[in-house]
């Protein structure tokens, strides 16, 4: 009777723990699965995962470049309160669709993020390269070995990882954000798209500050 | 030094002139280095790290409208060489370049349509913005240096 209570308490145990991890992956991230997705006019089917919540009422698109020294003063100086205030609550959501244009480190910088997606840790991956950014473009802060070594630093399933790298598993996926990126008329990065809960839409360029978004999400809700 | 700075801006017509070349330099670069942004609402900031390049553009400017206006008064009134004209122009140009931040629309314009080498470029101006402002000053004082000095010396042999 004990042996069969533990074996069941064993197997209830094991659910419970599966089920958790499950729950916690997904609130810190939404694998992007669907093909046909799009916000607003903007198709984000080959974008980054949904940052916040999927069913927020507004999408942030940002047309970016892990080179862009404008996305990086954005990502440190105005996403941070843009987070808390608006995405943490389920206000809105972020989805980060490439404009990777600036070096040759541009494009497999992007793709990086793609295989860390893999592994379900997509905006971590994010996340470091915007972290680990330096002042010049193409000194190898961004080349192959650099992002393998931060895949490593990260804890990621390195054969996984390399392999997925080093086969350009995800150069169309990029290639398709930049021409979507330029479909919207992005000539700069970062740029950004606000869709509304009507698919109404607000189009800027630049690395603006908070009060901009505030005021154009707060006029849309 | 004051008095040459007297005899050129007493006249208001360079007063202006240098006034209106530093405010229109001052917005079009704070503009290209995304300090102010006109749309979607018209906002300034200065992002936490780029105060050094936010001093740099005004110190620039600054230094573009007076020598710019003072080699403008040697050419009108003294009918004089144009050299320094053309030093002045130089520096302030380079400064501007080194604003033209290849993240913005200037840099996506230049590497789409010349590829690899546009981008080579434009990563250049990007990764030495801040040397470039610093040596574009260094031109301009020295253009105003010397500008002073002329100034002083044909001055004098005017009035003699």
């Amino acid at each position: 009777m004990n042996k069969k209570g533990v074996i069941i308490g064993g197997i209830v145990l094991v659910i419970a723990i599966g089920v958790i991890a499950s729950f916690s992956l997904s609130s810190n991230e939404t694998v992007n699965l669907d093909m046909g997705r799009t916000h607003g006019t903007v198709s984000t089917a080959m974008g980054s995962p949904i940052l916040g919540d999927p069913s927020a009422p507004i999408t942030i698109v940002e047309f970016g470049d892990y080179q862009c020294h404008a996305c990086y003063n954005w990502f440190h100086n105005q996403k941070p309160a843009i987070y808390d205030n608006f995405i943490a609550n389920g206000k809105a959501n972020l989805i980060f669709v490439d404009l990777a244009f600036l070096g040759r480190d541009s494009p497999i910088a992007a793709q990086a993020t793609y295989c860390a997606e893999d592994q379900g840790r997509y905006w971590d991956f994010h996340n470091v390269l915007y972290n680990s950014q330096e002042s010049k473009i193409d000194n190898g802060w961004a080349n192959s070995e650099r992002l393998k070594s931060f895949a490593f630093s990260m804890g990621l399933d390195m054969e996984l990882f390399e392999s997925c790298l080093d086969s350009g598993k995800y150069s169309k996926r990029v290639q398709y954000n930049i021409s979507e990126a330029k479909k919207h008329g992005a000539r700069a990065t970062p740029t950004f798209i606000i869709v509304g809960p009507d698919n109404q839409q607000e189009q800027f360029q630049g690395g603006q500050p908070y009060s901009t978004f505030k005021q154009i999400m707060d006029n849309m809700i | 030094m004051v008095q040459t700075l007297k005899l050129v801006f007493s006249n208001f017509k360079y007063l202006a002139l240098a006034i209106g070349i530093f405010v229109s330099m001052l917005i079009g670069l704070l503009i290209l280095s995304e300090y102010i942004f006109i749309e979607p609402y018209l906002v300034g900031h200065v992002p936490q790290g780029t105060e050094f390049g936010f001093s740099l553009i005004v110190i620039l400017s600054g230094l573009s409208g007076l020598v710019l206006a003072m080699n403008i008064f040697r050419i009108n009134l003294l009918k004089n060489s144009k050299g320094k004209m053309g030093s002045s122009v130089f520096g302030s140009f380079i400064g501007a370049a080194a604003g033209a931040c290849s993240c913005g629309p200037i840099g996506f314009a230049v590497i789409s349509t010349f590829g690899s080498v546009g981008a080579t470029s434009m990563a250049f101006l990007t990764n030495y913005e801040i040397p470039i402002r610093i040596a574009a000053i260094g031109v301009l004082a020295l253009t105003y240096y010397t500008t002073v000095k002329a100034l002083k010396v044909e001055c004098n042999l005017k009035s003699q």
